[in-house]
């Protein structure tokens, strides 16, 4: 056990801080894929036109691909992409991407075609009387989406939602593969330093599967208030 | 940003051999864990509470940890128990590909465990009770109209996930096996070409990824026949 204590006798201290990292990169790749998904939703929200058809060659290239793949596309070749992608416009930045820069790019760039999918289902599967009612009721544009539609497409989208935090959690232990000190990292450095593997990747282990346990409950919650304007079939 | 197709081209052999390492982990995975996992779901769904709640363990645990975890877990931590560097099966565990295997089928079955009971609790009550009256046995029932109909409910979802890991194989890299993307990252080292070898990588588990998906379309259609869709 003094191998888990915190200070300079145990790991406990780099554990802490390696699974703050952790966290602290999927909850900022899931905001991006969370905001990049909803414009993706939006603009690709008609069927058949050019920015559906948009959308579906990115979704096909980020969900065809493993994310530890762009995840080193981003990492190795992060600063020149971003370069040469400025340079026309006449900016001229020389950058360094971190390991955790790259991390939640490729994170938040490859959830937002789930997520886009997903939230843009959720869309349409809002009841069409919704969208006519606020346009017989003139209801402004912002105030209809903001204020009906996508509380309403958010419930049905939920499940989806948690699923895929939960997976993009997981998938953050790649990125400690591009050098970035997370959990993982320590995990390994530690198991290396101690001879003791076995006792760290557990610990490692026990984080997520505890994570990914707590996360059920929390939603449960969430749902029954989204479900609260929702009459219940008496089975 | 640059694509050098000289190199691309130069790159493909190193590269398709990843690509077969990849393929040979994905199926190899596929067919352990698609017996592991069925064999859980029958403990997850077991009306004895131990083997019922082992079955739930199983699945929060191997669902819910990275398989990075599961294979730095087996590869370099299980060597620290004595009672694995002793046993009869040590030989195995010293290989990267056999550890590969287990972490991946582990992580794998977590899944189909859950697929194959939501299946299996999905199947018509009816249908069960139609096999009996004709006289099956209960085996019978289990093998010839649950799990067959069950295994068309989930195929779907089952399609999800196996293309999801087949992805998720990316990180066998870390234990010294040379897929795909080991391959790319070993051109990327020896060019500094950051995107030549990972876009020409990407494109390869692309077609993969639209194989599978092909595959499947057609497996699905066939389990389907006598539904006479499309």
């Amino acid at each position: 056990m003094e191998l888990l204590a915190f200070g300079d006798t145990g790991y406990g201290d780099e554990l802490f801080f390696g699974a703050l990292t952790t966290i602290q990169l999927a909850v900022f790749g899931y905001v991006l894929a969370l905001a990049l998904g909803l414009v993706f939703a939006v603009l690709a929200l008609k069927g058949k036109g050019p920015r559906w058809w948009l959308f579906r060659v990115y979704a096909s290239i980020f969900t065809g691909v493993p994310s530890l793949l762009i995840i080193f596309l981003f990492y190795f070749g992060g600063a020149e992409l971003v370069r040469s992608l400025l340079a026309p416009i006449g900016i001229n930045v020389r950058l360094d991407v971190s390991p955790f820069t790259a991390g939640v790019a490729a994170l938040g760039l490859v959830y937002a075609a789930y997520l886009g999918d997903l939230i843009r289902s959720a869309i349409i599967n809002v009841p069409r009387g919704q969208f006519e009612a606020c346009e017989a009721l003139s209801v402004p544009r912002r105030h209809m989406w903001l204020s009906v539609v996508l509380p309403q497409a958010f419930r049905i989208a939920l499940p989806g939602l948690v699923n895929t935090w939960i997976v993009l959690l997981k998938d953050t232990a790649l990125v400690s593969l591009a050098g970035l000190n997370d959990l993982i990292a320590n995990a390994k450095v530690a198991a290396g330093s101690t001879k003791e593997p076995f006792v760290f990747f557990t610990a490692a282990l026990l984080f997520f599967v505890v994570i990914a346990t707590v996360t059920l409950p929390l939603v449960n919650r969430v749902a029954r208030r989204l479900e609260r304007g929702q009459r219940r079939a008496e089975v | 940003m640059r694509f050098d197709p000289v190199l691309a081209w130069g790159s493909m052999p190193a590269l398709l051999d990843g690509a077969l390492m990849t393929l040979l982990v994905t199926f190899t995975v596929m067919a352990v864990g698609g017996p592991l996992g069925l064999a859980v779901s029958f403990a997850r769904m077991s009306r004895r509470r131990p083997l019922a709640w082992f079955g739930a363990a199983y699945v929060s645990v191997c669902r819910g940890a990275p398989s990075l975890i599961l294979l730095y877990l087996i590869y370099n931590g299980l060597a620290q128990l004595d009672i694995v560097r002793d046993g009869p099966l040590w030989f195995l565990f010293q290989h990267a590909f056999f550890c590969v295997v287990i972490a991946f089928s582990l992580n794998h079955s977590g899944y189909i465990v859950e697929i194959m009971r939501g299946g299996m609790e999905a199947v018509p009550a009816g249908l069960l009770e139609a096999g009996a009256s004709l006289g099956l046995s209960p085996r019978q029932v289990l093998w010839k109209i649950r799990i067959p109909i069950a295994i068309r409910y989930g195929l779907k979802a089952y399609q999800n996930e196996a293309m999801l890991f087949m992805k998720s194989t990316a990180a066998v890299s870390a234990v010294t096996l040379t897929d795909l993307t080991a391959a790319a990252n070993e051109i990327f080292y020896m060019t500094y070409d950051p995107f030549t070898p990972i876009i020409t990588a990407g494109a390869i588990y692309w077609v993969i990824n639209n194989a599978m998906r092909i595959g499947f379309g057609l497996l699905e259609r066939r389990l389907n026949r006598h539904l006479g869709l499309a």
